[in-house]
């Protein structure tokens, strides 16, 4: 599926350039996304996607494969696989920059790519929404540039705006606390470990440390791995070790400069909104100029390759698969108690 | 397929369902036959945290008569559409329409209002109340309001209830007795879904079509009007070939789906000869 857009930025051609190529700025006016990583040319995200009653969550790469500073033409190549199915997703999206004074006209060419159910459902949705989807983009991304002060100094960027205006940031972290773990969708091995271990809500969860989560029964480390990255989701983290208070970890938020724009129609995900929220109140949170300058080096831990949700068939099943193992457990005892016997005799032939 | 956990609640009264909604935030969605939001859930296409059944309200349910329309709840069943004595003499079209709808079992679960509400642009009733100018009545937090059926449907699968707001019924005109009406559906078996449907409804007098309102199903995101076959066939001869000849535009301005079934292409061709059948089935020649 090819699709075809285009939007004006209001500034010139250099600095669109550039902000274009900052995929931790760009990456909050798409709606939906967040970022997991940025590493090199590798980006590592996720896209949420809402259709009426219809969600779908991608994970995956992204790679800048063409950066022509002459011609002003950026490629980026996506791939992304369904984080509850089996369905993928492959974007190939090259972006032409086109320079009129203090305009710029950006051109993006998409090629869209989609297998799995919800290309079979829905006789084309994503059709619909991967158009719905660079629309938005672009318009956010307009509006981002439009915000921002004409000149580029970098103090501009530093400024926090946003600080002093979120009276609502702790209420909210409070409100999460109090939530249930049912929130996160964990697997459902994942999510009755942790209530047998009396864990009810994030609060709960986030009292805890990695280590002590791992002495859970039957919790290893994908679930660990999978707990983390959806707490990360919501701006949580497991306690530090040591440390009794509830400990966040200094999870950063894809946006980090704070000038997502503030027009961001319908789209722009819960999770960026509460990961900025929590960030601006999180003391652990790293000084800002050092992640401006080292984009590169800052990598989240907590993602990890998206997780198929593979059906927990003790979950589901439970005795019916218990029963079923009643013969190999009964012939496993009969080979047991004929090597003790054989042993038996042995040793009394011996003596 | 197992959907994913929700939460289940059953309201006694629409008041209580609002805010049972309006409680649940962006996750709750309203049920009520299920026939498009469980194949949903079950496919694990949606994972609602909430789901409010108001399938057990009597008050969304049944016709009724105030005079110059027809009220007619949001839980009403495509079974009791298809068999409602003062549908069937003041507003045909719905019935005709609803008849069509996937498989008897579909139509004994499924309801006018789900149907309306899901906004899938292939099913059969959007189409049908946006040609009937129909207003989709929603109730929310806030209390009534009424919707132009044309400004209900935003988007593929999105419509325009905001947080909280159910919709409660539709209020039709009443056809009087000279106009005709018709749904012409294409599918490739009986319960799909259409691959294009028209709805055409027609005024008659003096041998020539005083007015005409044509709804398009599947051919876009959104149900459509055919303004522009609606304008050719005001004031044209009431005759085979002047109707066809005003459905040649059906297509136009259109940005049908490709899918398995078919080709914009092909359903632009659709359009045009569904339209045109419609037209005369509606005009009576």
């Amino acid at each position: 599926m090819e699709l075809e857009h285009s939007f004006t930025v209001p500034v010139p051609e250099e600095r669109a350039w550039e902000v274009l190529l900052d995929v931790e700025r760009v990456a909050p006016c798409m709606p939906g996304a967040t970022l997991d990583s940025v590493n090199g040319d590798e980006i590592k995200g996720r896209i949420k996607v809402k259709v009426g009653p219809i969600q779908m969550t991608y994970a995956g790469t992204a790679k800048f494969t063409e950066r022509d500073p002459a011609n002003h033409v950026i490629t980026l190549e996506a791939s992304g696989k369904e984080t509850r199915g089996a369905g993928t997703a492959s974007a190939s999206v090259r972006s032409q920059l086109e320079g009129a004074g203090n305009q710029t006209n950006v051109v993006v060419r998409t090629s869209l790519n989609v297998t799995g159910k919800p290309a079979q459902f829905g006789r084309g949705v994503l059709a619909e929404v991967g158009g719905r989807l660079i629309g938005i983009f672009a318009e956010n991304l307009a509006a981002m540039l439009a915000a921002e002060p004409a000149a580029p100094a970098p103090a501009a960027d530093t400024a926090e705006p946003a600080n002093t205006t979120e009276p609502a940031a702790p209420a909210e972290s409070a409100q999460d606390q109090a939530l249930p773990i049912d929130v996160l969708n964990l697997s459902s091995r994942a999510w009755s470990s942790l209530r047998q271990d009396g864990i009810q809500t994030l609060g709960d969860l986030t009292k805890r440390t990695e280590q002590q989560l791992r002495a859970i029964e039957n919790i290893g480390p994908a679930s660990l791995a999978d707990i983390k990255s959806k707490l990360a989701d919501r701006g949580l983290g497991l306690a530090e070790p040591g440390d009794k208070s509830v400990a966040r970890v200094p999870t950063v938020p894809a946006d980090v400069n704070g000038s997502r724009p503030a027009v961001g129609r319908h789209a722009v995900p819960s999770e960026t909104d509460s990961d900025e929220d929590l960030a601006e109140v999180t003391p652990l949170r790293p000084a800002r100029h050092e992640t401006v300058e080292a984009p590169a080096k800052r990598e989240r831990a907590a993602w990890q390759p998206p997780e198929n949700e593979a059906i927990d068939l003790l979950g589901v099943a439970g005795l019916p698969v218990l029963k079923r193992a009643v013969p190999a457990a009964a012939a496993f005892v009969a080979v047991l108690l004929v090597l003790l016997g054989v042993r038996r005799r042995r040793r009394n032939r011996r003596r | 397929m197992i959907p994913a956990k929700f939460d289940y609640v059953r309201p006694a009264s629409i008041e209580d369902a609002v805010s049972a909604l309006a409680s649940g935030g962006d996750d709750a969605k309203p049920i009520a036959g299920g026939q498009s939001l469980l194949p949903l859930l079950r496919l694990r296409l949606a994972y609602p945290s909430l789901l409010v059944d108001v399938g057990a309200l009597d008050d969304l349910r049944g016709v009724t008569d105030t005079g110059d329309h027809l009220l007619i709840g949001a839980g009403t069943t495509h079974y009791q559409l298809v068999h409602d004595p003062l549908i069937a003499q003041h507003c045909g079209l719905i019935a005709e329409a609803a008849a069509t709808v996937a498989d008897p079992a579909v139509r004994h679960r499924g309801t006018l209002g789900g149907s309306i509400a899901h906004a899938d642009p292939a099913g059969d009733l959007p189409a049908v109340v946006v040609a009937l100018d129909a207003a989709l009545i929603a109730r929310g937090p806030g209390g009534e309001r009424e919707i132009a059926a044309r400004d209900f449907f935003l988007d593929y699968l999105t419509n325009s209830l905001g947080p909280g707001e159910i919709l409660t019924g539709i209020r039709v005109r009443k056809l009087g007795t000279d106009w005709g009406y018709r749904y012409e559906k294409f599918h490739r078996t009986a319960q799909a879904w259409a691959i294009v449907g028209v709805a055409a409804l027609v005024r008659r007098s003096n041998g020539q079509v005083a007015e005409a309102r044509v709804g398009l199903t599947n051919m876009g995101s959104v149900p459509i009007r055919a303004a522009s076959v609606e304008a050719a066939a005001t004031g044209a001869q009431a005759s085979s070939a002047a109707l066809r000849a005003a459905a040649a535009s059906a297509a136009d301005g259109t940005q049908p789906p490709a899918d398995l079934h078919g080709a914009p292409d092909y359903r632009r061709h659709l359009a045009q000869v569904l339209t045109g059948r419609a037209l005369k089935a509606a005009a009576g020649v």
